[in-house]
């Protein structure tokens, strides 16, 4: 028999082979660099982590820091904390998982959509299926491939965290077999997704959708030690409990049962559809424009509509969630002792305003992802081609593309007042004083928001293939209030977030200098932006 | 007669590839012109920078007398654009699209809008995403023919068009003629460009290798002539003018330059002449002259070609 006639066989498997070796080929960048940056980002701060929390006295001081439930929201569970002083491994695992995890997530979300959904929402697979090759092989191929770059992740990840104290061979192994899982888990979720929508955009939305909620779900079982963790595929890998006493292997089997079940549905699902149609049939629309629809400033409000309703909603959970941790919190800091309250009273403030002050700026960078989102669909307007009859309409530069920029700052600013409002309400308990005081430092993170997404429109207007420098640009600010202080970056580095500048308000003063600042910098940097779309071509293709 | 389009020397560069090496172009108005060549000879990027979205780094381009990058948006009000692969917004209906479009111009008629999708036969309640590249492009030609504009820029606009939609294309391009606007018709369909257009030029390279009215190129062109005679006629083997001679007892078939057929018809005549026919060349093999070399390279006899 020939490798053609085996092939054959498969039926609707047929070619999957080849499909593999064609996808990998594809994706060995996209694959490379993600790799190489969730595994290096790793393998740095073993090192640093184990360098700054060498003794078991300061690994017990951190401890009492991190057990409040608004800190174990963004970490991880309380059993990890436990073993801080026993543990450098306990303690790192505790800090990155999530983190690392999220990432590992849409890496594979983003993979699987390119893999299957946007291909064919483009008829680049409409060449393959023409092919002898079967209706399920391009899925399996992109399945495969996702488990194969997961297996490798978790390999580079486990030799990372193989340096860490307190823990065994397994113990490492364990760490990077939770990132594996939490990989083929999103990736088999998202071949789902690919096959209930009919566009590319959709089915990413719906992957990165459920990354939200497992997010969302892993900090709340965290925070109150219950249940709630299990509903989330991050949950389950901090469930292994790695470098603790607790640890086991067991609720990757969970992962590994709700994998297959996902398996199974996608490849159902692809069997009983047609191509290059979704579940779920679009439906026919208006015959004729409403009387709104007449600029490009109103085309670019209704193209981002549904970015923002997610952006809302997240948002809104965001600010509930998070509220409802800061309302145990002063419960929390009744129960510690002294010492321990002094550790984490600094600057003589309560507990409850320096969470509210984390989760503050947490939801700002939130809310300012929304905002890069919405230039980034400026750019993919570009690179499809859907901008050129646009572009070939009496619209200045400054309506189109420019109008991203409205969009963005009204969509970041509408989010962030959003998770300002739900954690205001959720966390003051009718405490009005406290609630004043979370609107305020809500509203003091705007002047950084804006600044964080005029830099994105300006690298937009002059650098538009360089989409990772808006990733880079927002990925800092992120980095700098998670791990800037844990890491120990230089004072400069920090310095380039925005969000550094503002003082921490409430639980200290905020700088007015750097609003006012702040402001001008986001209005130079409109104003860059402007100019540089003014100036250069725009490619369609 | 006012040129609505001119572009001199113009020269356009992405990286190492000269997209446009000094093009040379020159549309009067009022006049439906076709721009004539194959994918890659700088057709899509001549029309992008006459719409201001690519910048030129060399020479001038001129529409309506005015720079098309510095006053793009007061241009695009008199210009309607077809691109030659229409991609629309994948949540609104080709119905949103064409009133958006239309509205962005400052207005559009409904008469004409509905006339006009009657004619192609395109339903508007659909989304931008379950049309078909037909009725992609069937959505941008509605919204162009509907404007009340001078110029009409078409970029292989029938590329995904059946040929009973073909045909009404051809109809509103006259029309659109006949009312006086300009057209700009990007193709490589000779046929279309043969029915529709009086002036062409064809482009090859990123240049302009031959401009003027289809006559005029008829008439600088060899023509083909066959006969029978009467006679045998003796002294065309060699005679100035003539090509590719074939000669089969008294059958006889050649081409011949516009400035020799005088002296060849005489000697025919002298001859004396049972059938004749002498037909001027297609546009195609106008077209094929200009690419000869290039077929031969691919491997394509320059007989076969025509």
């Amino acid at each position: 028999m020939t490798a053609t006639e085996i092939e054959d066989g498969l039926g609707t498997l047929a070619g999957t082979g080849k499909l593999l070796r064609f996808q990998a080929r594809r994706s060995r960048l996209y694959l490379f660099w993600w790799t190489a940056g969730i595994a290096g980002f790793t393998f740095m701060t073993v090192p640093v982590l184990a360098d700054q929390y060498q003794s078991a006295a300061e690994r017990a001081a951190f401890a009492s820091t991190m057990s409040s439930p608004a800190m174990l929201s963004m970490s991880g569970p309380m059993q990890y904390v436990d073993a801080y002083a026993d543990s450098i491994g306990a303690l790192f695992t505790h800090r990155m998982l999530l983190w690392t995890g999220a990432m590992t997530a849409v890496m594979f979300v983003l993979l699987v959509t390119r893999l299957t959904r946007a291909d064919e929402e483009t008829s680049r697979s409409e060449v393959i299926r023409s092919l002898p090759v079967g209706r399920r092989a391009d899925l399996a191929a992109a399945l495969l491939l996702s488990a194969a770059a997961a297996v490798v992740l978790g390999g580079l990840l486990a030799l990372a965290a193989s340096g860490l104290d307190g823990g065994d061979a397994a113990s490492a192994l364990l760490f990077g077999a939770a990132h594996t899982a939490i990989g083929i888990v999103f990736a088999a979720l998202t071949a789902v997704a690919a096959q209930l929508s009919e566009n590319g955009s959709t089915a990413t939305g719906y992957g990165l959708a459920a990354l939200g909620a497992s997010v969302l779900f892993a900090g709340a079982g965290s925070a109150e030690g219950n249940w709630v963790s299990w509903l989330s595929p991050i949950g389950w890998a901090q469930l292994t409990f790695a470098y603790t006493p607790e640890q086991g292997w067991w609720p990757l089997l969970v992962a590994a049962a709700v994998a297959a079940a996902a398996v199974w549905t996608a490849f159902t699902l692809v069997s009983h559809r047609d191509f290059g149609q979704g579940m779920f049939a679009a439906r026919r629309g208006r015959a004729e424009a409403k009387a709104g629809l007449r600029s490009a400033t109103a085309l670019t409000f209704r193209l981002t509509r549904g970015l923002v309703w997610t952006g809302v909603v997240t948002t809104l959970l965001l600010g509930l969630a998070y509220g409802s941790v800061l309302g145990g919190a002063d419960e929390f800091a009744d129960g510690l002792s002294e010492a321990q309250q002094a550790i984490l009273d600094r600057g003589g403030n309560s507990l409850q305003l320096s969470f509210a002050t984390t989760f503050i700026s947490v939801n700002a960078i939130v809310a300012a992802l929304f905002g890069v989102l919405v230039v980034g669909r400026g750019r993919k307007e570009e690179t499809v081609g859907r901008g050129e009859l646009l572009a070939a309409s009496p619209v200045a530069r400054s309506g189109w593309p420019g109008s991203y920029l409205p969009a963005a700052l009204v969509t970041a600013t509408l989010t962030n007042a959003v998770a300002g409002v739900g954690l205001a309400a959720g966390g003051s308990a009718g405490d009005g004083d406290l609630a004043g005081k979370i609107l305020i430092g809500t509203l003091v993170q705007l002047p950084a928001i804006w600044a964080l997404i005029a830099f994105v429109f300006a690298a937009f207007a002059w650098l538009p293939r360089a989409g990772w420098l808006r990733w880079l640009a927002w990925t800092w600010t992120l980095l700098v209030v998670y791990f800037g202080g844990l890491l120990d970056l230089p004072e400069w580095s920090m310095a380039l977030s925005p969000f550094d500048h503002l003082g921490n308000y409430p639980a200290e003063d905020f700088s007015q200098a750097a609003l006012v600042v702040l402001t001008a910098v986001a209005a130079v940097l409109a104003g860059l932006g402007y100019l540089g779309l003014r100036r250069r071509s725009l490619h369609f293709n | 007669m006012n040129a609505v389009i001119r572009t001199e020397n113009l020269v356009k560069r992405f990286g190492h590839v000269t997209a446009l090496d000094h093009l040379n172009l020159e549309v009067a108005q009022g006049e439906t012109h076709g721009f004539l060549g194959p994918n890659g000879a700088g057709k899509s990027t001549t029309i992008r920078v006459l719409l201001g979205m690519l910048r030129s780094d060399e020479g001038r381009a001129e529409l309506f007398g005015a720079d098309p990058w510095k006053d793009a948006a007061e241009l695009h009000r008199r210009l309607a654009y077809v691109p030659g692969d229409v991609a629309l917004w994948p949540g609104l209906t080709g119905g949103e699209t064409i009133d958006l479009l239309g509205r962005l111009r400052g207005g559009i008629h409904r008469g004409r809008r509905d006339e006009l999708l009657e004619r192609f036969d395109l339903d508007p309640r659909k989304k931008g995403r379950s049309y078909s590249k037909g009725n992609r492009q069937k959505v941008a030609l509605v919204a162009a023919f509907a404007a009340d504009v001078d110029l009409l820029l078409l970029d292989e606009p029938t590329s995904g068009l059946d040929p009973l939609m073909g045909a009404v294309f051809n109809e509103c391009v006259k029309e659109a003629a006949a009312q006086g606007r300009t057209v700009l018709l990007s193709s490589h369909i000779m046929s279309e460009v043969e029915a529709l257009c009086e002036r062409v030029s064809i482009i090859r390279k990123g240049a302009v290798v031959e401009t003027g009215s289809l006559a005029e190129m008829r008439h600088f062109s060899r023509s083909r002539l066959v006969a029978t005679l009467k006679n045998p006629v003796a002294g065309l083997e060699g005679a100035e003018g003539v090509h590719d001679l074939r000669t089969d007892g008294l059958n006889l078939d050649c081409s011949v330059d516009a400035s020799a057929l005088d002296d060849v018809l005489a000697r025919i005549a002298a001859a004396g002449v049972t059938a004749l026919v002498c037909e001027p060349p297609s546009l195609e093999q106008i077209f094929m002259r200009f690419y000869g070399d290039e077929l031969a390279a691919h491997g394509v006899q320059e007989e076969q070609a025509k």
